[in-house]
């Protein structure tokens, strides 16, 4: 064995020299203080963690100091951290990097995260654990001594990608880092090729399609820790299952990776109640929205489906769509009939929905969120919802950063309710919220579990309640009973459904949708196909939660 | 480990830089800063730079710090452990604090002799898996060549002062600083000797096995190109992580001119 010795030479010959110049020297009192302050920073144990004393503004949650732990005294700084969605990789992954800093490990770090979750990383990192990170600007900061957060797609444009491969990082994180699993893409080899000591691999998804995955994230921490490619291959097969049915390999991978599940934490989560809240259309709508399911049906085009489904939203939506639709189609066969019926629409009494949720709102001082696909519908609401005297900000994705922060805040300290286009707002987090009124339903189910985990995740601190508001006789029915209730999205906390999606090669389930109501002559038609496509949908998600189950109870 | 009274430490600071003292109280201190305080401190290069070449004088701020986790929510800025303002006031002590000569407060009417002691506080870290500190503070005896381990416990017992008091004068050192210094490694180095390393030793063996996986990895892996490239970065990453080493840092360090009579007591002691 040997040890390195490195001792401090500079020091005597400094004080010498010093001494020799009589320059003006320390005080007792500073002298004393310089000595307690490297006392009071240096630690002296090789395990524990120290970081959770220096952020005593942080409540740190048991698993997320275990995990911490575990990644620095036995994975020495190299793992997969592959907690579900929502119990705070992030803040694992903050802990671990205070860690080393804080021992003096770890100087110069690359975070690389999705480019919309840049700010809120740089943010975090500084508020909440004292990080003095910095987002990559216009002006490259690469070769200096610091914390650098940026995207992957940044870093890895030719003009910095050179300078960041020169660098030594003594840290490097990954965001997201299943959009690794495959190694011949550029991504993969540029995060190969990084000089790193420690390495931090974030996913909530480590296996996604091919065992494979998981071998090319392994061999990133570690190569060779999983032997080679081939090896791998004969050994373990390409199921994605043996990674929780070969007991083998399950050992191997948890000595590199971390997992926590909901159910292990131990924590109170608080509850989600979902109500749908039916509504009847008054019969002039309920009328209005007959005829134009049938004007829209004679001059079947791909957006026809869109115009009842925004009448289903509010008139404004439907009636912007429409006059769109008249004046930029000169040779529209029923042109007249779409005319008038933009006529009819101006007569129309207040959207059945839009009274509901004043009906809803009006009563109480309670916070409400509510979600519209259509910015028309989000205007609306605004005026009517003040003209009975509640108060409410937009909010949409398209809003700057600083923008939306304002909103927040807004939100947050003087207005009821917010309305919001958008999920898309990744990273505005508003937990002090737990109502949430689904106006319109995506068709997407994966953008719906995006809206609730706005509010519903840690900080929250009551149950949420979620309304989703359908339309009787409508599309809405269909979409409601069939897709979500079917798929008992709502019920389910974590949804692993783009996994399921992916393996079933449905790319986009909102045009799947469209595309079923645009091809149906019938209701009766549409009913039944979007019958199957929920069957097949809820058949393999039984599927993956029996293969999940099994996974955990073996690793327990 | 923490500080044990961090109030009683932010106060000793600023006050041993001249600031004044405008508050205190209950975990709530006042400071009005001194111009290199607040250049130090306050974050506003830019404000300093465009008061000196204007020739302007500047005007220090007056900062608040709580450190009273209960007055918190109160205005002023608030210190614990971790904030980062403690820890750039720990900043500017590193060099503030680094070198000293202080002589013992000696009340006489007779000429009296202070003996000179070299006196370095160390800070040793092991680093392999994982890392620690220990702090060693040894005093040398520059006359007779005693040694003293945890020296700043016995300075702390005395007053000591910048200036040689009167009626004293020092003794000049029969051993040389350099050599002195010399003395103290060599004691850590025996020290270090002595002591059970099982965790380089595991750290070491750690070292090989990860070299022997990476050599594994490499040997019938199809990326001819970049091979020896990308083997030999791995290999220096691994070495890098587990490489057991020993550092011998200064912390701190000067030349104190104490009394006979307290000199002998402590190496007697």
């Amino acid at each position: 064995m040997n040890i390195q010795l490195n001792r401090d030479d500079q020091f005597i010959d400094d004080l010498d020299s010093k001494l020799n110049n009589e320059e003006k020297l320390s005080s007792w009192d500073l002298f004393h203080m310089s000595y307690q302050s490297s006392v009071a920073t240096s630690t002296p144990e090789f395990k524990g963690l120290t970081a959770p004393n220096h952020l005593p503004h942080v409540n740190f949650l048991q698993h997320q100091l275990d995990s911490a732990q575990q990644v620095v005294e036995e994975m020495n700084g190299r793992g997969i951290l592959a907690d579900e969605v929502g119990l705070g990789k992030t803040i694992e992954a903050g802990l671990i990097l205070k860690e080393y800093m804080i021992r003096g490990l770890v100087k110069k770090a690359l975070i690389l995260v999705p480019a919309s979750l840049v700010n809120q990383w740089v943010n975090e990192l500084n508020q909440k654990f004292y990080i003095p990170a910095i987002s990559q600007r216009k002006r490259p900061v690469w070769d200096q001594q610091n914390i650098v957060v940026t995207s992957l797609d940044t870093a890895k444009r030719p003009v910095h990608r050179d300078v960041i491969l020169e660098q030594e990082y003594d840290f490097v994180l990954i965001d997201e880092a299943h959009k690794l699993k495959n190694h011949k893409t550029k991504n993969y080899e540029f995060v190969r090729a990084l000089k790193k000591k420690y390495c931090l691999l974030l996913t909530a998804t480590p296996v996604q399609n091919k065992l494979t995955d998981i071998f090319n994230l392994v061999s990133i921490l570690k190569p060779g820790y999983l032997g080679s490619y081939d090896e791998f291959t004969k050994k373990f097969g390409r199921d994605r299952k043996n990674l929780f049915n070969d007991g083998k390999l399950k050992q191997l991978v948890q000595n590199v990776m971390v997992r926590n599940r909901r159910e292990d934490t131990g924590i109170d989560w608080t509850k989600r109640h979902v109500k749908t809240i039916w509504v009847d259309f008054t019969e002039d709508e309920q009328e209005a929205y007959d005829e134009l399911s049938h004007i829209s049906r004679e001059t079947s085009n791909f957006s026809s489906i869109t115009y009842t489904r925004e009448l289903c939203s509010s008139r404004e939506a439907c009636y912007l769509s429409l006059r769109k639709l008249v004046n930029e189609n000169n040779e529209l066969p029923n042109r007249d009939d779409y005319e008038a019926f933009m006529q009819r629409i101006e007569q129309l009494p207040h959207h059945a929905k839009a009274d509901k949720v004043i009906e809803l709102i009006q009563n109480t001082d309670e916070k409400f969120i509510i979600f519209t696909e259509y910015r028309a519908t989000q205007f609306y609401l605004q005026w009517y919802l003040q003209q009975h005297g509640i108060s409410s900000v937009p909010f949409r994705g398209g809003f700057k950063r600083s923008k939306k922060d304002w909103m927040r805040q807004l939100f947050e300290n003087h207005a009821q309710v917010l309305i919001a286009t958008e999920a898309g707002g990744e990273g505005i987090n508003l937990q002090f919220c737990n109502n949430m009124i689904n106006y319109d339903l995506p068709w997407n189910p994966m953008r719906l579990e995006q809206r609730i985990g706005r509010i519903h995740r840690f900080g929250q601190e009551q149950d949420v309640h979620i309304y989703n508001f359908a339309i009787r006789n409508t599309m809405e029915e269909h979409v409601l009973h069939l897709l979500y209730e079917k798929i008992k999205l709502f019920e389910r906390v974590v949804g692993n459904l783009d996994d399921i999606l992916a393996d079933l090669d449905i790319g986009d389930v909102e045009k799947e949708i469209q595309s079923i109501f645009q091809e149906s002559a019938t209701d009766g038609e549409a009913k039944i196909k979007l019958e199957n496509l929920s069957s097949v949908i809820s058949y393999a998600q039984n599927q993956y939660l029996e293969e999940d189950q099994h996974g955990s109870r073996e690793s327990s | 480990m923490a500080l044990e009274n961090l109030h009683e430490f932010l106060n000793d600071y600023f006050v041993a830089n001249k600031c004044d003292i405008l508050e205190n109280d209950n975990g709530k201190l006042k400071v009005q800063l001194t111009d290199k305080m607040d250049e130090w401190l306050m974050n506003r290069p830019f404000y300093w730079q465009y008061v000196k070449k204007l020739g302007y004088a500047g005007e220090p701020m007056q900062v608040t710090f709580i450190t009273n986790p209960d007055r918190r929510d109160e205005d002023g800025e608030w210190i614990h452990f971790g904030s980062p303002r403690l820890h750039q006031i720990f900043n500017t002590l590193t060099t503030q604090g680094k070198f000293t000569k202080l002589f013992e407060q000696v009340e006489t009417a007779q000429r009296t002799a202070l003996v000179p002691w070299l006196v370095v506080n160390f800070r040793i870290s092991y680093t392999g898996k994982h890392k620690k500190d220990e702090i060693q503070s040894i005093g040398l005896h520059l006359i007779n060549g005693g040694m003293k381990i945890n020296m700043m416990d016995e300075l702390e017992q005395l007053p000591l002062q910048s200036s040689i008091p009167d009626f004293c004068y020092t003794i000049t050192p029969m051993i040389k600083l350099k050599s002195g210094y010399q003395r103290m490694i060599t004691y850590i180095e025996k020290y270090l000797q002595k002591q059970e390393h099982s965790w380089a030793q595991e750290s070491w063996d750690h070292l090989q096995e990860e070299k022997k996986l990476v050599e594994h990895f490499y040997q019938d892996s199809d990326e001819e190109e970049q091979y020896e490239n990308r083997f030999d970065q791995e290999m220096q990453a691994v070495e890098d992580r587990y490489q057991p080493q020993i550092n011998i840092d200064v912390i701190n360090g000067g030349i104190f001119y104490l009394s006979q009579l307290q000199s002998t007591k402590i190496l007697t002691e």
